[in-house]
Parts: C-alpha cells; sequence; structure tokens
C-alpha cells in the first residue's frame, strides 16, 4: 500500500496518441473546460463503465438531476485517470461526491498493483477536494464464462474492501451482485459483450448507486445536527 | 475499450495475428485475410461473442443483418434499433474494435451458416490502424464477395467509414480514402452499392461534436438518428426492390 513509486498502476500517465487522431487528449481537454463553467455535485470519474453510462436514457432520467459530471473515457487504466486528476480535471470545482470507477483495463497490473492505483485516486481526490466523499465502485466480472480476469478483479475487490475504510471520507460500493447467474455465465442481456453493461444492467447498478449518492447529499442525521453546532 | 486487443491502444507491442495459418500463397493483403482474435486479455469475449451469433442465428430467420465493428455493436443498445430496424427483421452481428479481416473470419466461420437474409449491412474498417487505405478497401471487398458466394440472392450495403476526431486528422483524410476507393470497386456490382451515412458531423472549422460522437468516434444517440433515418429509408427501398425481384 506504501511506496507508490514502486506501483506502476499509481504513477500517473497520459495516453499516448498512437492512432492518429487525438482522442484522448480531446476529451480530456473537454473536461478541463468543463470544469471552468460547471458547478457539479457529483464527479464521475474512470474508464468505459463510466462513460457508456452518460449515452443512456438513465444518466439523463437519474444522475443529470443531481449536476453530475461525467469524466469517463474508454480504455483509461488508473494510471490515466491519476494524469487527468493531476492536470486539470479537478480544477474550480467542488462536488460533494465523487465516484471512482477504473481498474478493469489494468492489463499489465496484479490485482494488489491495481487496488492500489485505485487507492491513490481515493488519496489525491480526497486532498484537493477535502468537501469531497469518494465512492469506489467495485469492478464488475466480466467474460461469459469464469476466467483469470474474473478472479482478479474480485482480488481487487477485496484487496479496496480492507484497505479504502481506513481512508477518510472513503467507501466502497460493489455494484456487481446478480450478474454471474448460478451457472457462472454472464448474460448479453446485462453485459452486451460480456465487458460492457446495457441498459438494463446500468439499471441494476444504478438502483444501489442512486440510494448511496441520495444518502451522502442529503447527509446523515448526525451530520445534520453536527453542522447545526 | 472495444473489442479486438490487436487494436486497442496499448497493445502495439502485442500485434498479434495467425496469419501464418490462414494466408494462402499470393494472398498480400492483411485486411483481406481472414483472422480471428486472439485472447490477449483472458476472457476469452471475442469468440464468446462469435459462437453466440453462430447459434443465436440458428433459430433466427433476419431479412437484414446488420455486420461489422463497435459501430454496429454500440447501435444494438439503444431506442434506435427497436424504433427502426427490430421492425424490419434485423439481426445485430457487431463486435468491438473489429477489423476487416476479423469480419471476414467471423462470416468464414459459421455466422452465415443458417440464415438467408436479404440485404446485409457493412459497416467496418475505422479500427485497421496498421492498414493502407487500399488495403481496407481490399478487406471490405474480401466481405463484399464472400457475402456473394454465400448468400448469392443477399444484397450487400456497404456503409461509408465515418470521420472522426475532434479536429482534422490523417484518419479522417484514410476514412475518406477507403470510402471512394470501396465506392468506385462497387460501382460495376448489381448485388452491391457504398451509402455514404455521415450527415454532416464535421462542422465549417473542421471540429467534430462529442454531442454526435461521444468520444469522436463512436455515435451518441443523437448521433445514431441522424445516421439511421437516412439509412432506414434506404433499406426499405431496398427491401422492397428485393421483393419484387
Amino acid at each position: 500500500m506504501s511506496g507508490d513509486e514502486m506501483n506502476p498502476a499509481a504513477v500517473a500517465q497520459a495516453v499516448e496518441d498512437i492512432q492518429g487522431d487525438d482522442r484522448w487528449m480531446s476529451q480530456h481537454t473537454r473536461f478541463v473546460q468543463e470544469c471552468k463553467d460547471a458547478e457539479p455535485e457529483v464527479l464521475f470519474i474512470g474508464d468505459s463503465m463510466v462513460q457508456l453510462m452518460q449515452q443512456y436514457e438513465i444518466w439523463r432520467e437519474l444522475f443529470s438531476p443531481l449536476h453530475a459530471l461525467n469524466f469517463g473515457i474508454g480504455g483509461d487504466t488508473t494510471c490515466n485517470v491519476l494524469w487527468r486528476l493531476q492536470n486539470g480535471e479537478l480544477d474550480n470545482i467542488g462536488p460533494k461526491v465523487t465516484v471512482v470507477w477504473v481498474g478493469t483495463n489494468n492489463h499489465e497490473h496484479s490485482a494488489e498493483q491495481v487496488a492500489g492505483g485505485i487507492l491513490a485516486i481515493a488519496q489525491l481526490l480526497t486532498s484537493r477536494l477535502p468537501k469531497t466523499k469518494v465512492v469506489v465502485l467495485g469492478l464488475l466480472a466480466r467474460g461469459e464464462w469464469p476466467n483469470p480476469l474474473r478472479e482478479k478483479n474480485v482480488a481487487v475487490n477485496s484487496f479496496l474492501r480492507s484497505w479504502l475504510p481506513r481512508l477518510g471520507h472513503t467507501q466502497f460500493l460493489d455494484v456487481g451482485a446478480g450478474f454471474v447467474h448460478s451457472d457462472e455465465t454472464i448474460s448479453t442481456r446485462d453485459m452486451f459483450d460480456f465487458l460492457h453493461l446495457t441498459a438494463a444492467g446500468y439499471r441494476a447498478i444504478a438502483k444501489p448507486l442512486i440510494d448511496l449518492l441520495l444518502q451522502i447529499l442529503e447527509g446523515t442525521p448526525e451530520e445534520k445536527r453536527a453542522s447545526l453546532v | 475499450m472495444f473489442g479486438c486487443p490487436a487494436t486497442s491502444r496499448t497493445s502495439h507491442q502485442h500485434h498479434i495475428e495467425k496469419t501464418d495459418k490462414v494466408m494462402s500463397s499470393g494472398d498480400s493483403n492483411p485486411a483481406a485475410t481472414p483472422t480471428p482474435c486472439v485472447d490477449i486479455q483472458g476472457d476469452g469475449r471475442w469468440m464468446s461473442l462469435h459462437n453466440h451469433f453462430v447459434s443465436n442465428s440458428k433459430d433466427k430467420e433476419p431479412d437484414v443483418l446488420f455486420v461489422g465493428d463497435s459501430l454496429v455493436q454500440l447501435l444494438h443498445q439503444f431506442e434506435v434499433w427497436r424504433e427502426l430496424f427490430s421492425p424490419l427483421h434485423a439481426l445485430n452481428f457487431g463486435v468491438g474494435g473489429d477489423e476487416t479481416q476479423h469480419v471476414l473470419w467471423r462470416l468464414s466461420n459459421g455466422e452465415l451458416a443458417h440464415i438467408s437474409p436479404k440485404v446485409v449491412v457493412l459497416w467496418v474498417g475505422t479500427h485497421n490502424h496498421s492498414h493502407t487505405a487500399e488495403q481496407i478497401c481490399g478487406g471490405i471487398m474480401a466481405i463484399v464477395q464472400l457475402i456473394k458466394d454465400k448468400l448469392p440472392k443477399a444484397y450487400t450495403l456497404v456503409l461509408g467509414v465515418l470521420p472522426r476526431g475532434k479536429m482534422p486528422n490523417p484518419l479522417r483524410e484514410r476514412n475518406a480514402q477507403v470510402n471512394k476507393l470501396v465506392k468506385d470497386a462497387v460501382s460495376s456490382l448489381p448485388h452491391a452499392s457504398l451509402l455514404n451515412v455521415d450527415p454532416g458531423f464535421v462542422h465549417s472549422d473542421g471540429s467534430i461534436s462529442h454531442q454526435d460522437l461521444y468520444d469522436f468516434l463512436h455515435l451518441t444517440p443523437q448521433g445514431y438518428q441522424a445516421v439511421c433515418q437516412p439509412l432506414h429509408a434506404h433499406l426499405k427501398g431496398l427491401l422492397e426492390k428485393q421483393a419484387e425481384n
């Protein structure tokens, strides 16, 4: 957990434009500009699991009303998210909640390294945005049948469950319940390519997530009492 | 993000393709050589999807088959599919990240075995990052030929590859060149044509909006509406003509 210099998943790194159309940087630049114009209460940051959510109806229905911004970029690893957060995507905003969902694309890293990368992101957020509460979403299962990546993502979640509570203002939320059926398969009804969620898949994860967000945004009775003192 | 690791941005080190086994003598175009996607990541998703398409097709009788890459695959997830294409009895065999040689392999290995659609809508080519426009055209034409061989009565509608990237860049030029070459190549064929489905995504300042292409490559639901309304009209026309023959 310590010695982030030794953890490659906790090293900030921009995406190199190999393909030739510079799309990653264009997306990052747009997010930095959004920070200048918007006053989000909720910030979503992560990979395609975050990005795709904004394309479905559910975003407009449930998350836009919370004044949410979506800074997801497909393919991103923990390294890429760290770079973006350190290079403008947190400037001038003060969201009450930041939702982090990243790690499934960290193919070069071990489960422990990936969890360390996610932890580094949570640490960065709580230090840069002292008023924010961080919600880290667990990595979902993937692949039609049991496979090493499912085991890896379970291991990442396991590390996060034990490490995140030690950070203040941060919690872990597992939204993966129900995706793996009793025959151990994942259905294309939930993940159209056994990785990315369908509209139905997003509906399933939105329930526990929106409940938690509302709870945090509305504040617990204890917090309300404390704020009056 | 989507599909075949050989096209993902981190995997230029992992560019592995089984060309040795499938290349016949004289084959010099990798974009036109049937090639499966190798499972580098470890969850076998590409093959799972292919197997699903093969077995799904056993009890379906689609009039229209959409086949291609993520632009086809994502179309299936939005309302526009249910609105416009389900009523046409359409099936969707899109796989994110697929290049021409991957689609060629899939169609050669069972995805056309149990169906006889009247029209095949083919949309692929934008992910062929290591190939020239000429090679990509060759790959698309190889697919057109394969469809003709396997489904002699079907019409193939090739959709033009869309512009990409926020500002002008070499990939826009490459894609435009692919479209031009394909248009020329199909002009003499009675069973195929190229349809340009770009409604004008590039603005006068050369930029593309994230409202149309959310990551400057993949379509938003709004982008799909702009592409699919004219496509739907064109398809209906084709299906009516096929019914008359």
